[in-house]
């Protein structure tokens, strides 16, 4: 194991990066979108070093078979390379977590651990909205446009959006999504308040829903009065969890 | 005669993969079976949602450092393999007080986050460069290259200063924690890293290739710990701790400089993080900016690990008085 200490880690790392960026979408729950193509191009690069190491490993010890006595120096600097630093070790902790149990994207726990609040940005206007019967809108969208937006492009509006259920209490309970800017040690939460008939039995925390309805006004605008903003549901429709369980900037 | 001792060894070679191949996927399939089985039992009693955020954060943080890690060990192993000695030692000024200042702005050109900076300094201290001017690269790197201050330009819009108040903030820590090295600080501080590593016989792109192994994989244990430090504070300090502080912009700006130093948040999306802290004044912001690229629980990790302990905290602890003083100047000056 000591000889082949660095190859074994470095496939181990390497092994962990490519299975969630090119083996499928799970590095979509702990980094953004962005990252993948160098996500692949190291895990790719960490299993050649890997064969490398292994590699070396392999003819070192036939090298030294051959020569048993007279190498014994070199011996000893080929060991500096090949059982690489103790510390390493460490790595094999997040490898073997990606590797058997990836874990899960950040939910209702996170959200509500942080409250949930929007850049201060002032009031202003905001770009129109793309025509269409229902609009597809993200939560931070549709929260910044409705505490924020004086020209109320929401108004008279369908929209749908997709995130987890969160309760508040007394039986509110709220559409969220956490916005993940680098990776998931960023997440910040948008949410939205249902309303409205449809909204009468509560899905459980952490299902995944498509909420389909209009704007509902409240409070001052840019205020802490309009937050969190409502939406009037007319339909509420649970959904798989997307593959990529966070919003963008 | 030859060849055929090339062939016998190489056969010897193939035969010796298989085994090892064979026994160790034998064992690896052993070891996953009874994690597989045994493993649910445990995990569901311990897997409580505060522990499974633990875990996503800890690989998150890991999982988006190693292609910075990775690029800032390619790059100080190509510094350490196939740069000659003397270019570094030319480039710069002999006088220590003007390199800092070069080697500062020299920064803008590595576009990563503070991972990929540990490394790169650490070669060029190897390659003769004067610890003063590294470390001044060091710091500055990942806090002013076009990446980040485009990143801040996006997160403030319609906030130039925000961008022109960072950089300056920034490069002037970077300047005056070099010259104070240059000035106070003492070799017996720095472990420099062995520099005999690539002193033998192998040369090129063999040295390359064990530089590039043993870097990333000492720097990468290092990550790991610091995305264990990041993860546990991320998970247990509340973040209603913030609005306690909101009230006074002294203890505020002393709070979110703190909070960098925690948060272990990466320079590219720092300036997301610090434009969702609402109620906060623009200095205490801009101090979130400046202190998180420099100061925080994953870079001292890894400080720790290329530089020694000794010295990772007493410039970490320095670089975020100087950090915070300058942000609070410009601050002042600019916001």
């Amino acid at each position: 194991m000591r000889r082949y200490g660095s190859a074994v880690l470095l496939l181990l790392t390497g092994g962990a990066v490519l299975r969630i960026s090119l083996f499928g979408d799970l590095y979509l729950r702990y980094v953004q979108a962005a990252l993948r193509p160098y996500l692949v191009v190291s895990g790719s690069l960490l299993i050649l070093l890997g064969v490398a190491a292994a590699v070396r490993g392999m003819s070192h010890r036939d090298h030294q078979e051959a020569q048993a006595q007279e190498h014994e120096e070199e011996e000893e600097e080929g060991h500096s390379h090949s059982h690489g630093p103790r510390i390493a070790w460490l790595l094999t902790l997040p490898a073997l977590a990606l590797l058997l149990f990836p874990p899960p994207a950040l939910g209702s726990y996170s959200a509500s651990r942080e409250q949930a609040r929007l850049a201060a940005q002032g009031v202003g206007t905001f770009p129109p909205l793309p025509a269409g019967k229902v609009l597809d809108i993200s939560v931070a969208q549709y929260s910044s446009r409705a505490v924020y937006d004086t020209g109320h492009s929401l108004k008279g509006r369908t929209v749908r959006m997709t995130g987890f259920v969160t309760h508040g209490s007394n039986g509110t309970w709220y559409v969220t999504r956490l916005v993940v800017t680098c990776c998931a040690a960023d997440a910040t939460t948008s949410k939205v308040e249902i309303r409205g008939t449809e909204a009468d039995d509560a899905p459980q925390t952490d299902t995944w829903v498509a909420v389909t309805g209009t704007w509902l006004p409240k409070g001052k605008l840019g205020t802490d009065g309009a937050w969190p903003p409502l939406l009037d549901a007319t339909t509420v429709t649970q959904v798989k969890q997307p593959a990529d369980p966070y919003e963008k900037r | 005669m030859q060849n055929e001792r090339t062939v016998v060894d190489g056969l010897r070679l193939a035969v010796r993969a298989m085994v090892y191949a064979v026994l160790g996927g034998a064992a690896l399939t052993a070891i996953a079976t009874v994690v597989s089985v045994l493993g649910p039992m445990l995990a569901i009693d311990l897997y409580t949602p505060p522990v499974a955020a633990w875990w996503t954060v800890f690989t998150a943080v890991a999982v988006q450092g190693v292609p910075f890690l990775l690029l800032g060990t390619v790059v100080s192993a190509a510094i350490g393999a196939f740069v000659p000695e003397q270019v570094f030692t030319r480039l710069l000024p002999r006088n220590q007080a003007l390199a800092v200042p070069i080697a500062g702005a020299a920064g803008v050109v590595l576009p990563g986050c503070e991972c990929a900076s540990v490394p790169v300094a650490s070669s060029l201290m190897r390659r003769g460069v004067a610890p003063a001017a590294a470390l001044a690269f060091l710091l500055s790197a990942p806090a002013i290259n076009p990446v980040v201050l485009v990143a801040t330009s996006i997160a403030f819009p319609g906030q130039p200063k925000m961008v022109l108040g960072r950089l300056v903030a920034s490069l002037a820590t970077a300047v005056v924690m070099g010259w104070l090295w240059a000035r106070f600080g003492r070799e017996e501080w720095l472990r420099l890293p062995k520099g005999t590593r690539t002193t033998h016989s192998t040369a090129g792109v063999q040295a390359f290739v064990a530089g590039l192994q043993h870097d990333f994989l000492h720097a990468g244990g290092f990550l790991v710990l610091g995305a264990a430090a990041a993860a546990t504070f991320n998970i247990a300090v509340p973040r209603s701790i913030l609005d306690i502080f909101t009230g006074s912009s002294w203890l505020s700006l002393l709070l979110l400089a703190l909070l960098a130093v925690v948060l272990c948040v990466c320079s590219e999306a720092d300036a997301f993080v610090a434009a969702s802290l609402s109620g906060f004044s623009p200095a205490a912001k801009l101090a979130f900016m400046v202190v998180g690229p420099m100061v925080d629980l994953k870079l001292i990790a890894l400080q720790a690990g290329t530089f020694g302990r000794s010295f990772a905290l007493r410039f970490s602890s320095t670089t975020w008085l100087v950090a915070v003083a300058s942000s609070t100047l410009v601050g002042w000056w600019l916001l």
